[in-house]
């Protein structure tokens, strides 16, 4: 974290909105990377980011500069959508029989011009189909290039742990993935 | 020699396995490299999960959102004086509403005092100007009094009622406003009963019981109470109050 950061962290810890602004500008774009990679969903993830944004505004007063703020404000947004999913994804699978994401997963099929989109179709079904502790895990290492001790403090989980889960989201991947890459 | 697991690969496909000479164990094994290349290329497929693009002022977009949301944070002086600076927006701290209330307790005094359907010919409010002549506090009209001021009182409680019945979430201040105008509404109760207004006097008993449940039930009652009261009011209570509030205003009503 550079001095500047540290800076306006600092101002925007004693009530400065301006200084608080110019971090919504900076991570804005990666909180909602992180956020749709959580919930496949676009307005989603902006409420996420929002709402992250909310309460990081409350809670700057508590943030240490030992970590990483990124890190910090990962694990508000992963603690955000995971409400989130828990709220809703489980309304969704009420509502429809078919969860949302093999709907994905069916719209799938290889075509000739549409390769691309098939893995990333499939890729997305396949990131769904993990269970939310191992998504997780595997976006902030694999997508967020933070160290598995990282990923196991925006957890909260040990860093054991965090490496089953990586682990297992791994194994589930490639199973989802083989057949593609002869494509 | 130690077997070398999957779980092994992925640490160093992630730079984060603890023997440095795995590395170059995989590089020198056939079977280990195969297996290595086999785990990257179906791991590199994982990069096509590209999230939408979002436009380079996402930011900003972002900010202006959220900067109306921003309360106070941690800090605490800061955080006190954007709560006092909050609450003047809010309609209770209004200087209108502040003044009003204020003049509660002397209005019903009077008007208590002064009591009885007695009414004053003479038309007016205290410093209105009647062929040419001020009016003052002894030629006060307590009818025309009663009826101004309570149009004032629901106006405010047309103000709160409506955010009540289009909010999902219950706020302190809510609570507070609503107590607020439970005590205005009881005072404005007995000087209506003791100016023979039962009309007036019953409408504001049937707003007392709502005002209540504000008061005390809103803010730590179930959703399922909050929902009730919302249908409560959007039902009908509101309605009553705009129509009894345009009927004071013109004066319709019998004093």
């Amino acid at each position: 974290m550079s001095q500047t950061e540290q800076k306006t962290i600092r101002k925007a810890a004693k009530g400065d909105r301006a200084a608080f602004r110019e971090l919504v500008l900076e991570h804005s774009h990666a909180m909602f990377r992180l956020a749709w990679r959580l919930t496949s969903d676009e307005t989603a993830a902006e409420d996420i980011v929002q709402e992250s944004f909310i309460k990081a505004w409350r809670k700057i007063g508590e943030f240490r500069m030992e970590s990483s703020f990124k890190s910090w404000l990962h694990r508000i947004t992963v603690n955000t959508a995971m409400d989130y999913l828990r709220k809703h994804v489980r309304r969704k699978q009420f509502e429809t029989e078919e969860p949302e994401w093999e709907t994905v997963e069916h719209a799938g099929v290889a075509t000739d011009t549409g390769t691309q989109i098939d893995i990333s179709t499939q890729t997305q079904a396949a990131m769904m189909d993990l269970s939310e502790s191992e998504r997780t895990a595997l976006l902030l290492k694999h997508y967020e290039g933070h160290s598995i001790i990282e990923v196991a403090r925006i957890m909260e989980i040990t860093t054991g742990a965090c490496k089953q889960n990586i682990f297992r989201a791994v194994k589930k991947m490639r199973i989802a993935l083989r057949p593609l890459v002869a494509t | 020699m130690k077997k070398i697991t999957d779980d092994d690969l992925v640490l160093l496909f992630y730079g984060e396995h603890d023997d440095p000479a795995l590395a170059v164990m995989v590089a020198e094994s056939e079977e280990l490299s195969a297996r290595y290349d086999a785990l990257s290329a179906e791991l590199k497929l994982a990069d096509t999960y590209l999230p939408p693009e979002r436009a380079d002022d996402y930011g900003s977009d972002v900010w202006q959102r959220i900067s109306s949301q921003l309360g106070a944070n941690g800090n605490r002086r800061a955080g006190r004086l954007n709560a006092w600076l909050a609450s003047l927006a809010q309609p209770r701290f209004s200087l209108a509403g502040a003044l009003s209330f204020a003049l509660v307790a002397v209005l019903a005094f009077i008007l208590g005092r002064d009591g009885g359907p007695e009414i004053i010919n003479t038309p007016g409010m205290p410093g209105d100007i009647v062929n040419g002549t001020s009016i003052s506090m002894t030629e006060i009209d307590p009818g025309r009094l009663l009826t101004h001021s309570v149009s004032g009182h629901l106006e405010q409680v047309n103000l709160i009622l409506t955010q009540f019945a289009n909010t999902t979430e219950s706020r302190s201040s809510e609570s507070n406003f609503a107590t607020d105008m439970l005590v205005a509404n009881r005072l404005y109760r007995q000087a209506a009963v003791s100016q023979g207004n039962t009309k007036l006097a019953a409408f504001l008993a049937d707003l007392e019981p709502l005002l209540i449940e504000l008061a005390y039930e809103a803010q730590s009652g179930s959703a399922a109470t909050r929902e009730r009261m919302q249908q409560e009011v959007r039902d009908g209570l509101l309605f009553r109050v705009r129509v009894m509030n345009r009927q004071l205003n013109k004066s319709e009503i019998s004093i």
